[in-house]
């Protein structure tokens, strides 16, 4: 098609689907969108996403995440328990996983990329070939 | 006027906006209401802003445009796929032809429904992948390059497609006026 008829077509298209008559809604729309916004309402405002609760609230969230981060990172002096448990971890550590740990993560990063050459071998086998065939 | 008033209000104020944003974009209504709902779920979270903000309506059709080009992405990879196997690889027009004929089948109980019913229905007919840079041009007036860019696709498909869209339009028009 030469450019002059693509722009005749185009013309002609268009003129068509300006008068089409916007399509209205369903009936039932309106009532699905009240009883959910009813339903939204009665839902405690602390379910909905962090950025929908109130500003306070948002600030005195960040507060506490900063204050248990900061407890955590300075803890000044651990129960008994919590010491045993971090020595074992510790050992454990030491002994069975730092000394594989360059093997482990070669291994992942292996596992990584072949994922990411599978997905792209995937992508171009299934998408982008029937892509190029249209 | 209570709160839960003026959002009713709100949203028979623009309802059939969204609701036709939506549904030229899916081509199918209850998928198009699911969108439009979620349109106004968003609005809601956001109703002190928005009410008597002249702004308004661009927000919901902004958004009403993305949620339903979300949902279309959520499928449109699968759908390329399948739909490509059911193409001529030769032509490309099997498509076309199809759609023709399922056109034909859908207008000719429905003789007393009028032209422009039938165009509608023909959009919604069309695949995703030519719908929607249609929709896109000509409804939501975005160009050639933005469409591009808002589906992720080169802007040769995205001419190509609106062309194919076209002409199948031009086809039921045609078959119309043959009537």
């Amino acid at each position: 098609m030469t450019p002059d008829n693509e722009s005749e077509l185009e013309r002609i298209v268009a003129a068509e689907l300006r008068q089409l008559p916007l399509p209205r809604a369903p009936e039932t729309l309106l009532p699905r969108v009240m009883q959910a916004v009813e339903a939204a309402g009665e839902r405690a405002w602390y379910a909905g996403p962090w950025l929908t609760w109130p500003v306070a609230a948002q600030l005195a969230s960040i507060a506490i995440v900063a204050v248990l981060a900061y407890a955590g990172w300075r803890v000044p002096h651990a129960p008994p328990s919590v010491v045993a448990a971090m020595s074992t971890a510790r050992v454990l550590w030491e002994a069975l996983i730092q000394p594989l740990l360059p093997y482990l993560v070669a291994v992942m990063v292996l596992m990584g990329l072949a994922c990411v050459v599978f997905g792209a071998a995937l992508n171009y086998v299934l998408l982008e070939r029937v892509e190029q065939r249209r | 006027m209570t709160n839960a008033e003026s959002f009713e209000a709100f949203v028979r104020r623009y309802q059939d906006m969204v609701f036709a944003t939506a549904v030229r974009l899916l081509g199918n209504p209850a998928d198009a209401e699911d969108a439009a709902q979620t349109v106004f779920l968003r609005a809601f979270e956001r109703y002190a802003q928005l009410a008597g903000n002249p702004a308004a309506g661009g927000w919901l059709k902004t958004t009403a445009r993305n949620v339903s080009l979300n949902h279309l992405s959520r499928y449109r990879a699968r759908w390329r796929f399948f739909s490509e196997m059911d193409a001529d690889r030769e032509t490309g027009e099997r498509y076309e032809d199809g759609l023709e004929s399922q056109v034909s089948r859908a207008i000719e109980p429905l003789d007393d429904l009028d032209r422009r019913h039938r165009l509608e229905q023909a959009i919604h007919r069309l695949p995703d992948a030519q719908r929607v840079p249609l929709v896109l041009f000509h409804f939501e007036e975005l160009g050639y390059d933005e469409i591009a860019r808002v589906l992720g696709v080169s802007l040769a498909k995205v001419k190509t497609d609106i062309h194919r869209a076209r002409q199948a339009l031009r086809r039921v028009l045609t078959d119309d006026d043959a009537r």
